[in-house]
């Protein structure tokens, strides 16, 4: 009989891994390592009516309506994002595009391209001829450098794929949303088209609701706190795990762990040692909770200042107004960190004065109107696009040189994807899960092999 | 879970739709693959009705092209979803005067088109007949021996209380004797059953070899659904149609459930050009004044929709597929 597959961790991608098999009817275990589901898309509420995500989420009504959780959420009343340049903020993008030294600069470099094309090698060279010098060197470079805690020199030009595409489509879907009276998603999934039909929605129990939602009917399938140690691979073929102490036959292996953290539990092969050194960016995320709201010119503000690894501010509660009690609000100060750095190991309140003295040029009274703070960190924010493997993460595309050994999710698939993209993508790559599954049940016996017309096309 | 009890939505916060229920979606395959690869093509709510709170969304198979509901309502669900005021319970001359008349007349030269070689006494079912539209069509055109079956109680009720002989049934329970029937009409109810393949099988089971099947359904390769695909095509008719097919693939379930194709073309009707219309406006906070004159009531859309449709049927896009299978 074929062994059940193990699914590792119970976040959003395994999830919906989860969904996908007991549609299908393969038989599956899922292992969480805590004792709770939604790994980094958890919820957390404290008592004084605040409401955190792992960082601020933002999320459609088209995935809420694949999960099947369109009931539990409301309308987002508005999204945006500004640059702030120093003394003022300006939207993203069209007011960088309307700011004269920027425009020029763009424009200087798009002449230059025309007659002479410089090789684009890394994540600097992209930013700068696509929108110019000085928007890449005094915005987006400072942006992800603080972003990956890399120079921009060292990050591969994939980096770019996170922004949105055309101007003139977020453009269009901007003016869309401002008639329409809904906050139409741009550059929140890579996988589908965008349309003025897919607009933000909020859970109001948090992003936690989408695993809770996905996990109904699964719960008998669920180990908690039952960490995977270690995966048996012999001639190159998933045979069992080591989860919780005991040896386990798995059939598959469905991992949703760090590629970094699955290269480094494999025995038995040295197929995916290259893996190892990948790495995962840090984060410090400070919430800090203040009296008022509308207190920054927008959503996201991206805060570019060379040298420093705070890069962003989200004042979620204008987006989402049931995470902060009335008439009061959360901003999210995002830091980047490596483990055990200043940052990561600084007291609550100390990051509350790092945040406050950060967060002083938009909102001058800040101190005034602190109210407290929550941080939260994580040493698996976003994966860090380092130029040095950019060969071997594009070959991760075509999928894991182990027989039955499946990498999913953002840390898994190593790429830079919100919620959407990996609810859509982890159901992509089931169907080989599930193909593989059906040939076993043919070659054992248990299924009769598919008839020849099985596919009308 | 309960909606945010603590936190009291603030006066931005407002809920998709207020104060509905939620239904109990269920994950779906493809009914003809029977595997879950399929994209998202439409995500919509329930304008028309306003019967819960979701949103729901239509994808299409990446292997057949076959478009359903996913996830979508369980059975369980049926009695919400399908309201007392569902218009298929209520299509009369008292509540749609006009347009009831004139629809009952062209509907009753269409099925003598259709039926120009079937006997008067041959058996005939509706399956699927919902108030008994057109039984009592049927019966007006000449045809004696008629019956229908559906799966709604109240639309039941009301076929009888007309004096048609209507059972409460689904086609899938074989309430008929095996090869018992000449013909099956399946006008406008393939698109809401649980299981197309199934159910498609049962009406083959009915037929005596060289039956004939009557199917009318929403194309989704239809010239109204190519501008309004994304969210509020009247074909969608969110949560209520399940399965929404196209020339390929309602021959390819045809085949499957035993049949061999006659004939596979489309035909005119103005109701989801009407309706899809109508949707975008409810959507986008018209007032009622404007969005009513796209109803099954107002005259001048469903004309001026007709001539438009009728214009699409010449390049073969028309609104409805209408297939005509024979029993192998």
């Amino acid at each position: 009989m074929t062994a059940p597959i193990a699914i590792l961790g119970g976040g959003l991608a395994g999830l919906t891994a989860a969904r996908v098999l007991r549609t299908a009817g393969v038989p599956f275990t899922l292992f969480e390592a805590t004792a709770t589901l939604g790994g980094l898309a958890s919820s957390h509420r404290d008592a004084g009516g605040f409401s955190d995500d792992v960082g601020v989420h933002f999320v459609t009504n088209r995935l809420a309506a694949a999960i099947g959780a369109s009931a539990q959420c409301y309308r987002v009343p508005r999204y945006g994002e500004s640059v702030w340049l120093g003394d003022r903020s300006v939207a993203y993008p069209f007011g960088l595009i309307g700011t004269p030294r920027y425009a020029a600069s763009a424009a200087r470099t798009i002449a230059a391209r025309a007659i002479r094309r410089a090789p684009i090698r890394s994540a600097a060279d992209w930013f700068s001829a696509r929108y110019g010098n000085a928007i890449a060197r005094e915005i987006a470079l400072p942006l992800i450098e603080a972003w990956s805690g890399l120079p921009a020199e060292r990050l591969a030009l994939s980096v770019g794929e996170q922004m949105p595409g055309s101007i003139v489509r977020s453009l269009a879907l901007k003016a869309a949303g401002s008639v329409l009276d809904r906050a139409i998603a741009s550059g929140y999934c890579g996988s589908l088209p965008e349309s003025p039909h897919v607009f933000h929605v909020y859970p109001y129990d948090g992003v936690a609701t989408f695993c809770h939602r996905l996990a109904e009917g699964l719960e008998d399938a669920v180990r908690y706190e039952t960490p995977v140690q270690q995966i048996h691979v012999e001639n190159d073929r998933v045979v069992g795990i080591r989860a919780g102490d005991c040896e386990i036959e798995a059939s598959a292996v469905i991992s949703t762990a760090p590629i970094e953290i699955l290269a480094s539990l494999v025995r038995g092969t040295n197929a995916l040692e290259r893996y190892r050194r990948f790495r995962h960016r840090p984060m410090v995320f400070v919430n800090l909770r203040l009296q008022g709201r509308n207190l920054l010119p927008d959503v996201v503000v991206w805060t570019p200042l060379p040298g420093s690894p705070i890069f962003r501010l989200t004042e979620g509660p204008l987006a989402m107004p049931t995470l902060a009690p009335e008439g009061k609000t959360t901003i999210t100060v995002d830091i980047g960190a490596q483990i055990g750095d200043e940052y990561w190991t600084m007291s609550d309140e100390a990051l509350a004065e790092v945040a406050l003295e950060h967060v002083a040029p938009l909102v001058p009274d800040a101190r005034a109107r602190f109210l407290g703070v929550r941080t939260v960190r994580t040493p698996i924010a976003y994966p860090v696009l380092d130029i040095e493997y950019e060969a071997d993460r594009l070959a991760l595309e075509g999928g894991l040189p182990v027989d039955g050994l499946y990498t999913v999710g953002r840390n898994g698939e190593f790429r830079n994807i919100l919620m959407e993209d990996v609810y859509w993508r982890t159901r992509r790559r089931m169907q080989a899960v599930i193909a593989r599954y059906r040939d076993s049940q043919v070659l054992e016996g248990n299924v009769p092999p598919q008839p020849i017309d099985a596919a009308v096309l | 879970m309960s909606q945010g009890d603590a936190f009291s939505a603030t006066e931005h916060a407002k809920p998709v739709i207020a104060s509905s229920q939620a239904l109990h979606l269920e994950q779906t395959l493809c009914s003809i693959c029977q595997i879950d690869d399929a994209e998202p093509v439409a995500v919509g709510e329930d304008f028309e009705y306003r019967t819960s709170a979701d949103s729901f969304l239509a994808v299409r198979c990446r292997r057949c092209g076959l478009v359903y509901l996913d996830p979508r309502p369980s059975t369980s669900d049926f009695e919400t979803i399908y309201p007392p005021t569902y218009h298929a319970n209520n299509f009369d001359a008292k509540h749609f005067g006009w347009v009831y008349r004139v629809r009952r007349e062209l509907e009753k030269r269409r099925l003598r088109a259709w039926l120009t070689s079937v006997a008067e006494d041959a058996a005939i079912v509706d399956v699927g007949c919902g108030d008994g539209f057109h039984l009592d069509v049927l019966r007006a055109a000449g045809f004696q021996n008629v019956r229908g079956i559906d799966a709604s109680e109240r639309a039941v009720a009301r076929a009888r209380d007309a004096g048609l002989d209507v059972t409460h049934a689904l086609a899938e329970n074989d309430p008929f004797e095996p090869q018992s029937i000449d013909v099956a009409l399946i006008i406008q109810t393939i698109e809401h059953v649980v299981a197309p393949r199934d159910f498609l099988a049962s009406v083959q089971r009915m037929l005596r070899p060289g039956g004939l099947a009557f199917i009318v359904t929403d194309n989704t390769s239809s010239a109204d659904r190519t501008f309004f695909a994304g969210r509020h095509w009247g074909g969608y008719h969110f949560p209520r149609h399940l399965t929404l097919f196209n020339h390929r693939t309602l021959a390819a379930l045809s085949e499957r459930a035993g049949f061999r194709v006659r004939s596979l073309r489309t035909m005119a009707s103005p109701v989801n050009w009407t309706y899809s219309v109508r949707n975008l406006l409810v959507d986008y906070g018209a007032p009622a004044a404007i969005y009513e004159a796209f109803s099954l009531r107002s005259v001048p859309a469903l004309a001026a929709f007709t001539l438009l449709d009728s214009a699409m049927v010449s390049i073969g896009r028309g609104a409805l597929l209408h297939a005509v299978l024979e029993r192998l």
